[in-house]
């Protein structure tokens, strides 16, 4: 399974553009990272609170709805969120990691 | 008649006094304690001694516990879509014009600073200069690239803080005399006191400026292991061997040698681990002399490590040539004349199309891992790949000699050099023209600026160094500091490598 994980971070880390990747639980804390220790923990923290809150949001507006994916374009760099919900009953607030991509 | 006097007496008159009153006395008995005292010996009379200090603790990092099987799962839900916006993002021109809108903040290239020694009198040149690891000082060896014979001259290291509120650009901060022209300087990349140097008898220094009395730290002292020439370069590099974080300096020569110092504190000394000579053999074929053996050492003028691969370096030399070169190469051995405690063997694994002078200047880009610059007495800027011998672009800026280039830290496809003339000239590539987009008076009195260096923290600050001593220091604008995208793909498109 570990195995799995790496392939597949790998093959989206390469992919064209992607200049680093972060996995955040749903705590907040970073799984797995490939760029350094403060910018990890900076980012992770910082874009777990705006995911909640558009989150929060999109479900404020519509209850039936769901966050999918929130990127943000700066004028350097920009950076991709994927937060998805891993357990399969549906239960909301629980599991939701977050797949943080940052593009040149 | 007579008068008798007789005596008297009269009863006594008594009358009380009117602002007098009589004063009654009474007596009370008052009276503190005893104070009770006692004799008790006391003393701690074991003792512990325990020794506390923070480790540098770096890049170890521990990410939190995570189930393995719940991530494999997210990441599995989650990589058709990444990919997906992954690869439209490739094709969308939603913000291909955004760049040209940027708003003007700091238009303008300013100089902050024109730092001299006054002791020098003008006399000495720079050789080198140096960022420390925090970005905030500036090192600068002075010295003089012009000897006849022995030197005698009395050269300086100076360095100065530039984050100072006061920053006194006549007097340095810290002055470490030396008695011989010094030609090179880096600063440590972690321990902002550490500075590695090399002087113009061939012996590499390592001084540490937070000490006090006696600033140099370890030599590699003169003898069979050092160098014979001037040396040329010093940079260091991670260590291999160890775990730890350790840093080894890596030093080249004008007597065709690289060698790798390993830093011994105890014993005050660099202990050579590694060593490389570059011989004749390695020429391309038009330039090797009939006769001349193949052993004969090539003098190495500067060195580059590429930021990619930690083994692989480029060495431009004073023949002209420009040669890739790694750490675990083994080439052929070095010629019986050459005597040094470690085999020498050569370096070198490639040979590029060479420059028609020497090379002064050699520099790999951070962000491309097969390019890289180098900058000669030919009067051009030459920008090669890896892989081909042929450069893939040549500048000639028509300014004389140019003594040192680098490329931006930030911005992957702007180049600066300095040239003879006393200009800093900024290229950017991506305009597509081969004039420089800045040109700018690196010297108050038009001499030879022979040296530069980006500050590799703070990225908008670039010295220069020139004939005279005088080092200037400038802020970039934000056209030269803020990254943009299509800069790789100028720079990709250059190596002719387009979409990998």
């Amino acid at each position: 399974m570990a195995a799995e994980v790496e392939e597949t971070l790998k093959r989206i880390q390469g992919h064209r553009g992607v200049t680093g990747t972060i996995v955040v639980n749903s705590e907040g804390i970073p799984i797995k990272t490939t760029l350094d220790n403060s910018t990890t923990v900076q980012y992770a923290s910082l874009i777990h609170s705006l995911t909640a809150k558009a989150r929060s949001t999109v479900r404020d507006i519509d209850p039936s709805n769901d966050l999918k994916f929130l990127r943000i374009r700066s004028r350097k760099n920009e950076i991709m969120c994927a937060p998805v919900r891993t357990d399969m009953k549906g239960n909301i607030n629980i599991l939701m990691h977050i797949l943080i991509l940052f593009l040149s | 008649m007579s008068v008798e006097f007789t005596d008297e007496s009269l009863e006594p008159v008594e009358f009380k006094s009117s602002w007098k009153r009589e004063r009654s006395v009474a007596e009370q008995g008052c009276q503190t304690r005893d104070v009770y005292t006692n004799n008790v010996e006391v003393q701690s009379h074991e003792k512990f001694d325990q020794g506390v200090q923070t480790d540098y603790g770096g890049d170890s990092y521990e990410s939190a516990d995570s189930d393995s099987q719940a991530l494999a799962e997210f990441l599995h839900r989650v990589e058709p879509m990444v990919m997906q916006c992954l690869n439209r993002n490739l094709k969308s021109k939603a913000f291909d014009g955004i760049l040209d809108q940027r708003d003007s903040g700091l238009e303008s290239i300013t100089c902050m600073h024109t730092l001299h020694n006054a002791e020098l009198q003008e006399k000495m040149q720079v050789t080198d200069l140096s960022w420390n690891a925090t970005g905030s000082t500036l090192a600068a060896t002075f010295g003089r690239f012009d000897h006849e014979d022995w030197c005698t001259h009395p050269a300086v290291l100076c360095t100065w803080n530039l984050d100072r509120r006061s920053v006194k650009e006549d007097k340095p901060d810290t002055i470490i005399d030396s008695p011989c022209c010094l030609m090179c300087l880096e600063f440590h990349p972690v321990n902002p006191a550490w500075i590695a140097g090399g002087n113009f008898n061939g012996e590499v220094i390592l001084w540490d400026l937070s000490q006090n009395d006696d600033l140099v730290l370890a030599s590699s002292g003169i003898g069979d292991d050092a160098h014979r020439e001037p040396v040329s370069k010093v940079h260091w590099i991670k260590s291999h061997s160890s775990k730890r974080r350790d840093y080894n300096i890596v030093s080249v020569s004008s007597d065709g040698k690289v060698l790798v110092w390993k830093v011994d504190m105890k014993k005050g000394r660099l202990k050579l681990s590694k060593g490389f000579v570059v011989m004749s053999q390695s020429l391309p074929r038009t330039m090797k002399v009939r006769g001349i053996r193949g052993d004969k050492e090539v003098g190495v003028t500067s060195l580059s490590f590429s930021h990619e691969d930690s083994d692989l370096f480029v060495l431009g030399s004073e023949s002209g040539c420009i040669f890739k070169c790694n750490l675990h190469a083994k080439g052929s051995p070095a010629g019986s004349h050459l005597i040094s405690s470690v085999p020498l063997c050569s370096p070198v694994s490639f040979t590029f199309n060479p420059h028609h002078g020497p090379v002064h200047s050699v520099d790999c880009s951070r962000f491309h891992r097969n390019a890289f610059l180098t900058a000669g007495m030919d009067q051009s800027i030459r920008i090669y790949n890896m892989l081909q011998a042929q450069p893939a672009l040549t500048i000639e800026p028509g300014e004389g000699y140019l003594f040192s280039a680098q490329w931006s830290p930030v911005r992957p496809a702007v180049l600066a050099a300095v040239t003879e003339k006393g200009n800093l000239l900024l290229y950017d590539l991506r305009t597509g023209h081969m004039v420089p987009t800045h040109k700018l008076e690196a010297s108050p009195n038009k001499v030879p600026v022979y040296s530069m260096q980006f500050n590799p923290q703070m990225k908008q600050i670039l010295a220069t160094g020139d004939g005279q001593g005088y080092i200037r220091v400038f802020r970039l604008s934000e056209a030269f500091t803020a990254m943009s995208g299509r800069d790789v793909e100028v720079l990709e498109e250059m190596m002719g490598s387009g979409k990998d």
